[in-house]
């Protein structure tokens, strides 16, 4: 078919992508509370993060899981409220609510009518002071999370995977344990365990607090202090993981086999920084050029051109400690692992050899210009970026700057940092295959 | 301590405080020499712009017997231009940082695209590029086909998706929202290369579209470039359709039991066909909707709650330019689907034998208006309920003044709309193991229907069997 002359379609400066700063208001309170206050008054709706400074790696030894369990129970009362009380103030008034565990942070929020906030000010306070948890409904939920776990981990195609992949990449770091942890060790744990877990993190001093929306931030402050700034800090210290993963020298397999396979999988995962190092926009510019959407190169490659694979991307897994890079491909029915595994390689060999060409960054760079714009359209995206920014970097206010740094990211840097990065021993291989 | 001892009081737990209402960008409106209809707003707090356009073509359009063709055609529209084929499409896109999506439904087609300010000019080129020059590539044509038809299966494994099919084809029988938008097994695999270009032809028109542009530029601008991209665009000399206005017919059958022994649980649909878009008793629908809808509305309490027949239950009403289907749905154990139809029944009824006063109707407003205030924080969810008020004729100032309309439905209004629009005239649709309760239902129920899940015609006003 002629389908005649392609029309061009002239690439973007996406310099000319001009964000205005999110402007917040940053205060510790004289128990250790950070607050972070956003006001945006265009809807009158506000969204609420309390992010606790404690995750899957902070689980407590032989105790995989405990974190993610605890998120759990914070939604089971407290001494003066009955158990889904968030439920109710949030989702019978127009709003919604939940909660992530990851490796580094447990974090709950709350998207409520901007009326509301000051219930949910006073729900969020009582739940870090006053949590009630008796044997009762430990028991429930603790089944409820090992059931999570047989579902997604188990019954899932691939759902062994990322443990896998932690598990063999980290020798030293907890973060080898992942989140969800082990049936075992959940089974094995007490309510007095539960009980020590909240008196060790649960504490002003290890929460940081993000208010985004339409409020007034005098009223508001008066609402924090008044909620929260009289809730005591333990004296102790907060017990901080100081484990360093040593220096890999030599590429590390694994194969595993599980009946519940579809197609055979592989993924590489390669050691990198911790979220707040200098090369992560590379890595991230890397990460897009590699494997975001259907012009990606492994897209092009693996999935398009030689078809050796269903599906095929990177992701940089950023954490408060070094993460972890990953290149994930699932073959198509009736090709050999070793074949997908070679246009990988194939992939892999280009990044090593050449900086990518002026489109091709354009191209990676307007993606992630593009998509740090659109999270930056709602509440409770503005408050997600702030509260993980502030856990995991340290600062709330790198968010202002991500834009700028994305965009001086060069050809030269992308090809250091995959030299740097993306070596084999400096990975662990896991080949996830049909019984 | 009980758990009702320990509920939050006021004492403790703060009152909340009035609510207040959003600030909406005030569209503007023209309609360019060819006909085409374009709403224009700007909201300038990010450097993002979107676009939505609206053809008034969709399934309803559609021949009873070519089911699925303008969910067919939507789709192919992002799968190959005269000029870029689906990958380079893609890549285009990917390129601009851009979100392009096409889609159809009952009343409408509609295409969508989003980027940053500086890449939006070229992103509304491709849209103008699918809208106007797709190349319906016969081997797309295939593949999206073939892949339609697999997802069909797929969705017929499940009991709930299928009562809600099984419950539109008991709604409107052989009228034109009778069958399924995404097609059946029977009617994806005769459509044609040829009739996707032909209904693609007949329905994609600017006389007969709506374009919302809206964002980070100035109002003037959003129509100079409307007109530059879309001015060209020519209507065809044939005269437009005439709008739908079949009649439709009552439920054949008050009760209708598809026998699916495979099923894990039942699926329950109880519905009627209930309001038009452009009724003055929208608002009071949707309200009547809220009270029975979400964990303390009283489906979920009857029905969770209070019996534990299920892990959930709820209603929705969808408004289209004919009157669409009211539905409270809910999945049971086969062995409690009579109690749980009674109960479901009884729930719908007591808002109007046990009305919600107006005090109950403050939170279940707010479940509206919340839904509402979180829809429209971004611009592509400004654009879509825009070009929604256009296609349905509301006045678009209607827009800002939802949170007002929401709040001044009051308990009389609800329970009078109830008593006409959602209670009387009511049909039962029930999917899972009809061995464990048919018997139940033949007892209590004069006319009940029981179709084996083997011989059911999704195709057939008449369901087949």
């Amino acid at each position: 078919m002629n389908r005649g002359p392609v029309s061009a379609l002239p690439t973007i400066p996406a310099i000319a992508i001009d964000v205005a700063p999110i402007e917040y208001v940053d205060r510790t309170l004289a128990n250790g509370l950070r607050t972070i206050l956003v006001v945006n008054r265009r809807v009158p709706s506000v969204a609420i993060n309390v992010a606790y400074r404690v995750g899957g790696k902070d689980d407590p030894p032989n105790r995989s899981g405990f974190a993610h369990l605890f998120e759990h129970l914070m939604f089971k009362g407290t001494s003066r409220t009955a158990p889904e009380t968030i439920d109710r103030l949030t989702e019978d008034v127009g709003g919604f609510n939940n909660a992530f565990t990851s490796e580094d942070i447990t974090n709950y929020y709350e998207v409520v009518p901007s009326n509301h906030l000051e219930r949910l000010l006073w729900a969020e306070a009582d739940r870090l002071a006053s949590l009630d948890v008796n044997a009762a409904n430990f028991a429930t939920e603790r089944d409820v999370v090992i059931g999570e776990y047989d579902q997604r981990i188990l019954a899932e195609p691939y759902g062994m995977l990322d443990e896998l992949v932690n598990r063999e990449a980290y020798a030293v770091h907890p973060y080898g344990r992942g989140v969800i942890g082990s049936p075992d060790e959940l089974n094995a744990a007490s309510l007095e365990d539960v009980v020590a877990f909240h008196a060790t993190y649960y504490r002003p001093d290890n929460a940081i607090l993000v208010v985004a929306g339409d409020f007034d931030v005098d009223e508001t402050s008066r609402w924090i202090d008044a909620y929260f700034g009289t809730i005591p800090t333990p004296a102790t210290a907060i017990p901080r993981v100081r484990a360093a993963e040593p220096e890999q020298t030599a590429e590390r397999t694994l194969e595993y086999r599980a009946a519940n396979v579809p197609l055979a999988a592989v993924e590489e995962a390669y050691h990198i920084p911790a979220a707040s190092h200098p090369d992560v926009p590379a890595l991230e510019v890397l990460e897009t050029v590699l494997g975001a959407g259907r012009s990606s190169r492994l897209y092009t490659a693996l999935v398009y051109d030689k078809q050796v694979a269903t599906s095929a991307y990177a992701s940089a897994d950023l954490r408060e400690h070094p993460g972890l890079f990953g290149l994930r491909v699932t073959c198509a029915g009736g090709v050999a692992l070793a074949d997908a595994r070679a246009a990988l390689a194939n992939e892999l060999d280009r990044v090593h050899a050449q900086a990518p060409g002026e489109a091709e960054l354009m191209r990676a760079r307007t993606q992630i210009a593009s998509s740090v714009v659109r999270s930056r359209q709602t509440n409770s995206g503005i408050a997600l970026m702030l509260v993980q920014s502030a856990a995991e970097r340290g600062d709330p206010g790198l968010v202002n700057d991500d834009l700028a740094r994305y965009l001086a990211v060069t050809g030269d840097d992308v090809v250091r940092v995959a030299r740097t990065y993306l070596r084999a021993e400096n990975r662990t291989v896991v080949e996830y295959l049909p019984a | 301590m009980t758990d009702a001892a320990r509920a939050v009081t006021a004492s403790t737990l703060p009152a909340p405080a009035a609510p207040r209402d959003a600030t909406l960008p005030a569209p503007v409106e023209r309609v360019l020499d060819n006909g085409l209809h374009v709403v224009a707003f700007t909201q300038r707090n990010l450097p993002l712009i979107a676009a939505q356009l609206v053809v008034r073509g969709g399934s309803s359009a559609e021949h009873e017997d070519e089911a699925g063709l303008s969910a067919l055609v939507a789709v192919l529209l992002t799968q190959g231009t005269a000029v870029r084929s689906a990958t380079e499409l893609a890549a285009a896109s990917d390129a601009l940082g851009a979100r392009l999506d096409a889609g159809s439904g009952f009343d409408a087609s509609l295409m969508s695209v989003s980027a940053t300010t500086p890449a939006f000019p070229y992103a509304f080129a491709l849209l103008d590029e699918v809208v106007r020059r797709p190349a319906f590539a016969p081997r797309e044509v295939e593949r999206v086909r073939t892949k339609s038809i697999s997802d069909l299966a797929l969705g017929y494994a499940s009991p709930a998706v299928l009562a809600r099919l099984v419950a539109q084809r008991v709604a409107y029988a052989g009228s034109p929202y009778g069958h399924p938008v995404a097609g059946t097994v029977t009617t994806l695999p005769a459509l044609s290369r040829d009739r996707v270009a032909w209904f693609h032809e007949r329905f994609y028109r600017p006389d007969d579209a709506v374009l919302v542009i809206g964002g980070d530029l100035e109002i003037d601008d959003a129509f100079a470039l409307a007109d530059r991209v879309l001015g060209s665009w020519r209507a065809p000399g044939r005269a437009l359709d005439a709008p739908l206005d079949a009649a439709i017919p009552p439920p054949r059958t008050r009760v209708v039991i598809v026998d699916k022994p495979d099923a894990g649980r039942t699926a329950l649909v109880v519905g009627r066909v209930s309001i038009a878009r452009g009724s003055p008793d929208y608002y009071a629908a949707t309200v009547a909707a809220a009270v029975l809808h979400g964990y303390s509305g009283r489906l979920n309490q009857e029905i969770r709650v209070k019996r534990g027949l299920s892990y959930g239950a709820g209603a929705s009403v969808s408004a289209r330019r004919m009157p669409g289907l009211f539905s409270a749905s809910t999945l049971i154990d086969h062995t409690r689907a009579v109690e749980a139809t009674d109960v479901t029944l009884a729930a719908i009824r007591s808002l109007v034998d046990a009305p919600a006063s107006d005090e109950d109707l403050v939170s279940r407003k707010a479940t509206v208006t919340g839904g509402f205030h979180r829809s429209i924080e971004t611009i592509d969810g400004i654009t879509g309920s825009l070009a929604e008020h256009a296609l349905y004729g509301v006045p678009l100032a209607e827009l800002s003044e939802y949170t007002r309309r929401v709040q001044a439905v009051d308990a009389a209004a609800v329970r009078d709309f109830a008593a006409r629009g959602f209670v009387p005239d009511d049909f039962i649709v029930l999917v899972g193991d009809a061995s464990q309760f048919a018997g139940d239902f033949a007892g209590r129920y004069a006319d009940v229907r029981v179709i084996p899940s083997t011989q059911l015609d999704l195709s057939s006003p008449t369901l087949g069997g």
